[in-house]
């Protein structure tokens, strides 16, 4: 069997390694080899939203070509960043004959991790427990950007000892946005604000998350609001014994 | 600096606890609102499709449909303008102005209905200048005009105040009595503009859909304002945007049943107008406006000009949620006159580059697209926005290196950020430092707390970099770690069966009954229509109607001591019609010009009576759209006349009838 590529994030990269090893350790125990490859960076999310096409780019052709370097499947644990790959390169080098193709057959490769394992792997049950309530909070670009939603709701459901909680207004962006919330931090306050009173609603202690953009967004605010909730990205929830 | 007062009005708007509160209700009851208008859709995503390829078709080949229109028109006696620019559009109403008799000899008068073009050429203000007095005639646009301010929603212009402020404001400037009933404020709404209706020189209004191949033009209200300034005054001039054509009639339906689910979540707006020909000795202008939509066309934000402004982005859009139509500003402090994700898209498209920092106020979270009745891709054009793809007025893009309407500091960073993000060394060696700093930063702590100004640090704390980063990690334990078990295949989860849709539907008469008595009209059914319209008028002490002709047994109503007239009477209670046709699903009738004044006859009293044969009740506007291609002026009328634009309460009666009673005979 071809090996997985993991595209592990800057985010996760630089701030929560130990997501992207609960990544990698799931995919073993599935029996599904992965690999790293190690020139990776960052997708090009941020610049590509701030309007930074040109910077974009550059990081984009970088990416695209650490990843034809190798074969197989390239997986995420990202929704925003497969929706990076998918819809945005596209974007991004509309009209350029020579590039497009490339980055067409990147998008093509490309699944957010808990699609891989439900649609491509045919798993919803990865062995997980958990103690208590835990709520999922839809990351926008998992939801709506590249439809993924029914695939981290099935496997959590099968999460033992977790009792899931819906999260009321879920589908309410939590205010990240990347650079909006720091450019529009007024406006970012004010989702946030309401993204963790929601999650208070829910009397859970943990929040699920797909994506480690709203996990600092969301988690930073709770730290600053001195709360003692907790977000957690679900590939350590489905990791957890 | 501009992007600094931006922040300033959106710090204004939060801190605004009415407003807030507004726009919270707004957003929550409007989208769901959508959703159970929607549900009586089986094929939403199948339609949402078909209305995006239609309007993309119109856009592609927009030249021959304007063409089929205005030669439609012509031929219709629809005296047709085009207008390049908001300039030209102005002076073109201008002269039209001027070339009524009375202009010289006395103040000439426009009753306006809703139209967010106008607010693009601004013209309220230049025909002011000219010493021509306007007057806004939806209940929300009336309010906003009053208070000298725009309207801060595509479709809910008010949806900013509160009850309390628009009766200090009706008190203040129409010396009514205070008060914060809604009703009555409404009723004080009707008389006032009654009024005007009644004494304008000049009708205008914008256009939701022109039909190409009919040269029709459709506009929709609920409270009755854009009938009476299409039907009363002598000249009608309707100010169009040139993309809002559709290719035919069948397209028309398709729109019909998006925009107004989209919009307020209703079936069908309460009057949907078909307009051909000018009334009998009346005069309509056409004017088309291009104002940098030709421009658009040609630009990569070209699909915003699919948009058939029903508003939905804006209550789905959490940007909006704070920030109300108000805090939308350009460079030089002007209110955009297209608020939320779409105006923050066309505001800057068609008006150019003092609008572009609006586009970085989103989070681009897709919630805009997902409620958007043709799919347009708004995350996507915001990112083109930002990139500097919006059009100037010199066919230069207007900031070739992107990063429009960023600030100069964030800008530098993410450059520093992409140089690291394309060199893997430099990437890691980054990331070294940065953790680093934050290590200095919060030496005990997982999180630092950066100062406001930092823009993050403003409402949350920020991640300590990790001691080792993934790819260490990696390195030195993962590696080389082989899989621990072949792949475990387990059962995946059961699919949910689908829905069963094979309901069976009631009989039309009592669909049609049903659906319109949901909206406040009552149902009459019939064997002897002229009888029962007597047996009603007698109950209601009413001596004098208005009557279509043809429409009930006038012998008897003579006999019965019943006066009618066939002219337009503005001091008559009642108005009998006929109804062409009714739809099941809707609980709509058609009513048409024809002998008499049957459009007046079903518009000015406060009881419109309609007598429907039960035959002639079809299953839904797809259905009746083919009869009406040729009807000089039609209207489907879907309830009494309503309006929602105080504090969203529904209200009854605004300006056209307060109550509908269909006789439905058999």
């Amino acid at each position: 069997m071809t090996a997985v590529q993991l595209f592990v994030t800057c985010l996760i990269d630089s701030f929560f390694p130990q997501t992207g090893e609960a990544a990698v350790d799931i995919l073993r125990r599935l029996g599904v080899r992965v690999e790293f490859p190690y020139e990776q960076t960052c997708c090009g999310q941020p610049t590509f939203n701030a309007g930074l096409r040109r910077d974009a780019r550059a990081i984009a052709e970088h990416t695209i070509k650490v990843f034809e370097k190798t074969e197989g499947d390239i997986v995420t644990p990202s929704g925003s960043c497969a929706h990076m790959f998918r819809h945005n390169y596209p974007e991004l080098f509309e009209g350029d004959s020579s590039w497009i193709p490339r980055a067409q057959a990147l998008a093509a490769r490309t699944y957010e991790f808990t699609e891989y394992l439900v649609d491509k792997l045919g798993v919803t049950d990865v062995g997980a427990r958990w103690n208590g309530k835990l709520t999922y909070h839809p990351s926008c670009h998992t939801l709506r950007g590249i439809k993924v939603d029914r695939q981290p709701r099935a496997l959590l459901s099968n999460v033992r000892g977790a009792i899931l909680v819906e999260l009321p207004h879920a589908e309410e962006c939590c205010g990240f946005g990347g650079v909006m919330s720091v450019e529009h931090p007024e406006l970012s306050a004010e989702w946030l604000k309401r993204k963790i009173r929601n999650f208070e609603e829910t009397n859970a202690p943990t929040l699920v998350v797909t994506d480690a953009g709203c996990l600092m967004h969301i988690a930073g605010g709770l730290h600053r609001q001195k709360k003692t909730q907790r977000v957690m990205h679900i590939a350590e929830i489905l990791n957890h014994k | 600096m501009s992007a600094t007062s931006f922040r300033q009005r959106i710090r204004q708007s939060i801190e605004d606890e009415n407003l807030q509160v507004a726009l919270d209700n707004n957003a929550e009851r409007r989208l769901k609102g959508r959703a159970a208008a929607f549900q009586s859709i089986r094929d939403l995503e199948e339609r949402r499709q078909r209305a995006r390829s239609i309007r993309a078709d119109v856009i592609e080949r927009l030249d021959q449909y304007l063409d089929q229109f205005i030669a439609k028109n012509k031929e219709n006696g629809v005296i047709v303008h085009r207008a390049k620019d908001a300039h030209e559009a102005v002076q073109i109403v201008l002269d039209i102005a001027k070339s009524i008799s009375n202009y010289q000899s006395s103040k000439l008068r426009v009753a306006k209905s809703k139209s967010m073009v106008s607010e693009e050429i601004e013209l309220n203000h230049a025909l002011e200048k000219a010493g021509i007095e306007v007057v806004e005639t939806d209940l929300g646009e009336y309010i906003v005009q009053l208070r000298h301010e725009r309207p801060s929603h595509l479709i809910a212009p008010a949806v900013h105040l509160k009850k309390e402020q628009v009766g200090e404001l009706f008190h203040e400037k129409l010396g009514v009595p205070y008060t914060a009933d809604i009703p009555t404020l409404t009723a004080v709404a009707r008389k006032v503009l009654r009024e005007v209706f009644l004494t304008a020189d000049v009708g205008f209004s914008g256009v939701n859909f022109g039909v190409a191949e009919t040269g029709g033009v459709c506009i929709v209200t609920n409270e009755g304002n854009a009938r009476m300034v299409t039907t009363i005054p002598p000249v009608h001039i309707a100010l169009m945007g040139m993309e809002r054509l559709v290719p035919n009639l069948d397209d028309l339906s398709l729109m019909l049943s998006l925009l107004p689910r989209s919009a307020t979540g209703q079936k069908l707006t309460v009057y949907t107008q078909l307009l051909h020909k000018p009334l009998v000795g009346k005069q309509r202008h056409l004017v088309l406006l291009d104002n940098g939509r030709a421009r658009l066309r040609n630009s990569p934000l070209k699909e915003s000009l699919y948009c058939i402004r029903c508003g939905a982005c804006l209550n789905a859009c959490p940007v909006f949620r704070e920030l109300g139509g108000h805090a939308y500003i350009g460079g030089d402090l002007s209110i955009a006159p297209y608020p939320g994700p779409i105006g923050s898209v066309i505001s800057p498209g068609l008006l150019g580059e003092n609008y572009v920092q609006l586009a970085q106020a989103s989070s681009l979270c897709g919630a805009c697209k997902e409620v958007c009745p043709v799919d347009i891709d708004l995350p996507r054009l915001l990112t083109r926005v930002r990139a500097g793809q919006s059009p100037s007025a010199d066919d230069q893009p207007s900031n070739a290196a992107g990063g429009a309407g960023l600030s100069s500091s964030t800008k530098l960073f993410l450059r520093l950020f992409a140089r690291a993000a394309s060199h893997p060394r430099l990437f890691a060696l980054s990331q070294k430092f940065a953790s680093l700093g934050t290590f200095l930063l919060a030496p005990r702590s997982d999180w630092a707390r950066l100062p406001a100004f930092t823009g993050w640090g403003y409402s949350k704390d920020f991640p300590r970099f990790a001691a080792k980063t993934f790819r260490e990690r990696y390195k030195d334990k993962l590696a080389n770690q082989p899989p621990r078990q072949t792949l475990r295949q387990t059962e995946s989860f059961k699919a949910v069966p689908p829905i069963d849709h094979s309901i069976t539907l009631p009989l039309p008469e009592v669909q049609f009954a049903q659906e319109l008595t949901a909206l406040g009209g009552h149902v009459v059914f019939t064997h002897h229509p002229t009888r029962s319209v007597i047996e009603f008028l007698n109950l209601r002490g009413v001596k004098k109607i208005c009557l279509e002709p043809h429409t009930l047994d006038e012998n008897l109503l003579r006999q019965e001591g019943v006066e009618f007239t066939y002219e337009p009477d503005a001091q008559a209670v009642v108005g009998v019609t006929k109804a062409r046709c009714g739809l099941a699903d809707t609980g709509s009738i058609l009513v048409a010009a024809g002998a008499g004044h049957p459009l007046e006859a079903s518009l000015l009293p406060e009881v419109h009576i309609a007598v429907l044969k039960t035959a002639d009740i079809l299953p839904s506007l797809s259905d009746a759209l083919p009869f009406v291609g040729d009807k000089s002026a039609a209207v489907f009328i879907t309830g009494p006349s309503r309006t929602a634009d105080i504090e969203m309460a529904l209200t009854i009666g605004v300006h056209g009838p307060k109550e509908i009673y269909v006789f439905l005979v058999s």
